[in-house]
């Protein structure tokens, strides 16, 4: 039992990682290892003669302090009793070999080093002084050996037990400690292990994890926000359309439109999705939590201005088909450089658009992850820059999101309509408003392209750190 | 036989380590202090030499007290003076009685010095040997650059 004790008190203050090989094996119970075979008993006594040295070396120092503090009390003595004669007899050394016979005069005047060989002529009162401070010095230096030599006899005497309990071979004791206490240690350094790894990955991902299901979370608020908004707007519209029994068409192609719509809501979640899994180190609450604001901004906006765009999108939609059409591209080279590529891009997308929908918005998706890094790129330069760009690339969506869907239907109808709206509301507010008719695409759209450059940023400054 | 010859090797090795390089290392601090003693009494024999050429009956010095704290001496007579003869006995001399126990006495250390490193030579001599042993031993090349320790 009492070796039990002792190899307790060992294994606490043996070093952690040579702890390790025992704890790290949870499965197997009571694994076997001697203590001979972690301190091996040569080791151990080599280590002990080692510190052994050193206190010896140690003691050779005390010894000759405690030297210079004896002749210095014995110089006190002599200084002190010195000035009582006015001279002494003595033997004069001349050399190191020879003597003279004479005496010493001036008793009262020494002469004392001060060191760095600037000696000071001082009196004997004077002269007991500085000795005394010598001896003060001197103290203070033995009582600093005393505690290193105190230190390393601690040292020696753990060395000394330890080589001692390998050489008896401690191995069953060992194994049995172990055994006895696994399931403690293990659970202890499990915890540790998952602390620790979670300082460095788990953190990670748990953070990840949070923040995605954060993210989702909100996206789906917003989806239902939007989805019912969305339903008031077809409410509104069936209610116009039950007006407009001419534009009964145009509520199959709400139809379309919106499940074109909610596709494009799952390509964009899932693109969400990916890109949330790509950022993976970054902790930007304060980013989401703009976007958030932004985005709700937005969504009011939208709100409004969906109304208000549709029933003037459906009023302009027969008339001004051609003009607007002819006039959008222009309105969109006016925001930056790339808009350009996206006008190019709308145009291009028009192309296709009879052909297939699909292909368009795989494109689409494409088109849109360079823009992001454009907008990458300009957000850390200009952060107006970043606002009309991260505008542009919800117009281009949307122009995207209407040739796709006249390949299904009447195209040029459904596309005027959102186009219309686009740009009487650039008339009206500006960047913000500009992606107001396809709610759901534009307030996501919206969320990635604010959030995106953002989080980019500070990703760059993460890796500037 | 490769057995037998390692355990010559070591046997050869662990001989110049222990016995001819102490032996080595100790005559050398001898010798180091016969040239203390020679310098001592060449100094001596200079200082009285000088007191001679000033003709100096009376002298002041400063006496180590001990700690590097000194005290003013007056020597009222020098012309006696108490030469160390060696173990612990000193002997009064005039000063051409010192001058010339001083060159006697220099003779001897000379002498003692030329002895020690006679001795020196003979024990390096002995380590070079072991050491040319031991490569024959191991059948090593001859190397004509001599790359032992130098001492």
């Amino acid at each position: 039992m009492c070796v039990c004790i002792l190899l307790e008190s060992l294994s606490v203050a043996v070093p952690v990682d040579s702890d390790n090989p025992t704890m790290e094996e949870p499965t197997v119970k009571g694994t076997v290892t001697p203590l001979s075979s972690m301190f091996p008993a040569e080791d151990a006594q080599r280590a002990a003669k080692r510190v052994e040295d050193a206190l010896s070396e140690k003691q050779q120092e005390l010894n000759q302090v405690k030297e210079f503090i004896a002749d210095n009390s014995n110089l006190i003595n002599l200084v002190q009793k010195l000035p009582e004669e006015l001279h002494h007899d003595i033997m004069v050394p001349f050399g190191e070999a020879a003597f003279f016979p004479g005496r010493l005069i001036h008793t009262n005047e020494f002469l004392v080093l001060l060191g760095e060989g600037y000696y000071a002529d001082r009196t004997s009162k004077q002269t007991v002084e500085i000795l005394n401070r010598r001896g003060k010095a001197l103290e203070s230096q033995v009582n600093s050996i005393k505690a290193m030599m105190q230190d390393f006899r601690a040292e020696a005497s753990f060395f000394d037990a330890t080589a001692n309990e390998a050489a008896e071979g401690l191995v069953e004791i060992r194994e049995e400690y172990v055994e006895e206490n696994s399931s403690e240690r293990v659970s202890d350094s499990g915890s540790i292990k998952q602390r620790s790894s979670s300082f460095s990955e788990a953190d990670n991902n748990n953070v990840e994890d949070e923040e995605y299901a954060r993210m989702m979370f909100r996206l789906d608020e917003l989806e239902q926000e939007e989805l019912a908004a969305e339903i008031d707007n077809e409410v509104d519209e069936d209610n116009q359309n039950q007006g407009n029994t001419a534009k009964s068409e145009e509520i199959d192609e709400d139809e379309v439109y919106a499940r074109m719509m909610s596709r494009l809501d799952e390509f964009e979640q899932e693109e969400l999705a990916a890109e949330i899994d790509n950022e993976v180190d970054e902790d930007n609450q304060g980013n989401t939590a703009k976007s958030d604001k932004e985005s709700d901004e937005d969504e009011q906006a939208i709100t409004d201005f969906d109304q208000f765009s549709d029933q003037i999108a459906r009023d302009q939609k027969f008339t001004h088909s051609e003009e607007l059409r002819s006039s959008k591209p222009p309105q969109q080279t006016k925001d930056k450089k790339t808009s350009e590529d996206f006008s190019n891009n709308y145009r291009r997308q028009q192309d296709f658009s009879d052909d297939q929908s699909c292909t368009d918005l795989t494109v689409q998706a494409v088109t849109r992850d360079i823009v992001k890094s454009s907008n990458a790129d300009k957000a850390s330069i200009l952060p107006e820059v970043k606002e009309n760009v991260g505008a542009v690339p919800s117009s281009k969506y949307e122009v995207s999101a209407e040739s796709s869907k006249p390949g299904i239907d009447s195209s040029k109808v459904s596309a005027q309509t959102s186009k219309s709206g686009f740009d009487i509301q650039k008339a009206f507010t500006g960047s913000v408003v500009e992606h107001t008719p396809e709610i759901e695409t534009s307030t996501q759209e919206q969320i990635e392209t604010s959030s995106k450059p953002s989080k980019l940023v500070s990703r760059f400054k993460m890796q500037r750190r | 036989m490769d057995n037998y010859r390692q355990a010559k090797v070591q046997k050869f090795e662990e001989f110049v380590d222990r016995r001819l390089k102490p032996d080595l290392v100790s005559a050398i601090a001898e010798r180091d202090k016969v040239f203390e003693q020679q310098k001592i009494f060449s100094d001596l024999r200079r200082n009285i030499e000088n007191l001679e050429k000033n003709s100096v009956t009376s002298l002041r010095t400063m006496v180590n007290l001990g700690s590097e704290v000194y005290m003013q001496a007056d020597v009222p007579d020098t012309q006696r003076i108490f030469v160390d003869i060696g173990l612990g006995f000193h002997v009064e001399f005039t000063w051409s009685e010192a001058l010339n126990f001083i060159s006697q006495r220099e003779e001897r250390l000379a002498g003692q010095i030329e002895e020690y490193t006679h001795l020196i030579a003979s024990i390096k001599a002995q380590i070079k040997l072991v050491y040319e042993g031991i490569r024959e031993l191991l059948q090593l090349p001859a190397e004509r650059s001599i790359q032992e320790p130098i001492f």
